[in-house]
């Protein structure tokens, strides 16, 4: 018989590192533009954020078994989680697009300046639509109620907050190049304070979840010492959180570091969330 | 044969809706139905709609196994179509089936991840059973799914829309799988779920399934 036939706790095996991927890079995407709005950091990290956004839905094409019937995806935004995410990024991509682009050269004869009320209308739409960009990972995964270390309503938070520790990681990998010296004078001390955070965040969630029932404490076990443990213990937690925040703390003058460091823990996170995820068993007594 | 005769005027006026009880005490996991199911539907390798899970309990001299089948379960609130973005996982309206229309599926997978059953399967491009290419049969079996969409029980309804049991059901050599219409209080099912003991799976996820276990 194969291991299917027996009743077992399962891990589910559906969603893995592309889902992780682009979660990934969508939540940055997201992050960073509303830094980019919020500290009015120069148009290059605009861009930055609608490519990481398009790469993200990239990957996601390459996830689903029919990518060119991805369009249908927008069918069913009053009952799908997915079909509001792939609106929210469409969205974004668009007011983003249309926000960013009076700022290049080439488009400058545009008349929507962030200052006129079109172009303050636009940010203020893709603000929005970043920040549910952020979110709505978090809610496809907690609309399972099949696994229940994701049916929780702080999933969404969760993803929210490394989102924005991802994006505020990469204004530190991107520090060297000087330009963002002047905009974002604290923004070692704002990274210390997210990551600190994100991880009081963690063990919320996994106090919480692990007196959810035999399944989300069985996910909780592969996080503690189960096959996820070294991915998270040492990738999320050592690389991801304690590395980067002793780096910001007593070693500014390596901030990349820290700023590679958290993009890593950011995409092991998703990772170790996906992968985790494990189904309520059949009960037969 | 299923009765389908005048079903309205039976099932009070209601659309029929179909179910199934299994008895645990008749099952001796011959899994009969899972390959009956096979040959009915031609899934491909590693995907099967129906199976019939096992489990030991006790310990020697009297240990022993149980049996539990499952399938999808036809849910009157199917968590599985929700989720769906693109409106493929729907609910037959004329009798309450959960069924997949391939042509919509994208392959997202959010189905099989919400179903409480793991009743859900994405194919892949089957090479067939001894990959070295298709034989006839599974030449003609596979032209019923398409690859890399999402694909589970239909309750036979082919065989239903014809007025036949699923194959599961007419091929179960003990009688444990009663096939019928909830609705209708005169329904073989009906009568003996009024008269036994039974449960639903994972009834506190607040699926109501079709689906019903004697114990």
């Amino acid at each position: 018989m194969t291991p299917e036939f027996t009743m077992q706790l399962n891990k589910q095996q559906e969603w893995s590192w592309l889902l992780a991927i682009d979660l990934f890079l969508g939540g940055l995407g997201g992050g960073l533009f509303l830094f980019y709005e919020v500290f009015e950091l120069p148009v290059s990290i605009g861009l930055l954020s609608l490519g990481l956004v398009a790469a993200g839905g990239l990957v996601l094409l390459a996830e689903l078994g029919h990518p060119w019937r991805a369009w249908r995806a927008i069918c069913k935004p009053f009952s799908s989680w997915i079909s509001r995410g792939v609106i929210f990024v469409m969205l974004f991509l668009i007011s983003g697009s249309l926000y960013v682009a009076p700022a290049l050269d080439l488009f400058s004869w545009l008349p929507w300046a962030p200052d006129v009320f079109g172009g303050k209308a636009l940010g203020i739409i893709a603000g929005a639509c970043a920040f549910l960009v952020t979110l709505y990972p978090g809610f496809v995964l907690a609309a399972s109620p099949s696994i229940p270390f994701w049916n929780n309503p702080l999933l969404p938070v969760l993803f929210f907050s490394h989102s924005i520790t991802g994006a505020a990681g990469i204004l530190l990998l991107l520090s060297p190049f000087g330009f963002l010296d002047q905009k974002l004078e604290g923004i070692n001390s704002l990274v210390a304070l997210l990551i600190v955070v994100n991880f009081v965040l963690i063990a919320v969630y996994l106090l919480v979840v692990k007196t959810s029932g035999l399944a989300a404490a069985e996910s909780v076990r592969h996080l503690n010492e189960g096959s996820l443990s070294w991915t998270f213990k040492v990738g999320v937690i050592l690389v991801g959180t304690v590395f980067p925040l002793l780096v910001v703390v007593w070693m500014p003058s390596a901030v990349v570091l820290a700023g590679a460091f958290v993009l890593i823990g950011g995409l092991l996170f998703r990772y170790c969330v996906l992968k985790s995820g494990v189904y309520v068993p059949f009960a037969l007594t | 044969m299923i009765d389908r005769e005048e079903p309205a005027n039976r099932s009070n006026g209601k659309a029929p809706r179909w179910g199934m009880a299994i008895d645990l005490k008749r099952c001796v996991g011959c899994q009969s139905c899972t390959l009956a199911c096979k040959l009915e539907n031609g899934t491909p390798p590693g995907i099967f709609w129906m199976r019939v899970l096992e489990k030991e309990e006790g310990s020697y001299p009297l240990a022993h196994k149980v049996f539990l089948p499952i399938r999808c379960n036809h849910c009157s609130n199917p968590p599985c179509v929700p989720v769906c973005p693109t409106g493929a996982s729907y609910q037959r309206e004329k009798d309450n089936l959960v069924l997949i229309n391939q042509d919509k599926c994208i392959g997202c997978r959010a189905c099989i991840v919400a179903c409480p059953y793991q009743v859900r399967f994405l194919s892949e491009d089957s090479k067939g059973y001894y990959r070295e290419g298709l034989t006839p049969y599974e030449t003609e079996a596979y032209q019923k799914w398409q690859p890399r969409t999402v694909q589970k029980c239909t309750f036979c309804v082919h065989r239903i829309d014809q007025g036949l049991e699923p194959a599961c059901v007419q091929t179960c050599p003990t009688r444990a799988l009663i096939f019928g219409d909830l609705n209708d209080p005169e329904s073989e099912l009906s009568r003996v779920m009024r008269e036994r003991f039974h449960f639903q799976p994972r009834a506190e996820a607040g699926t109501d399934p079709a689906l019903c276990y004697f114990t």
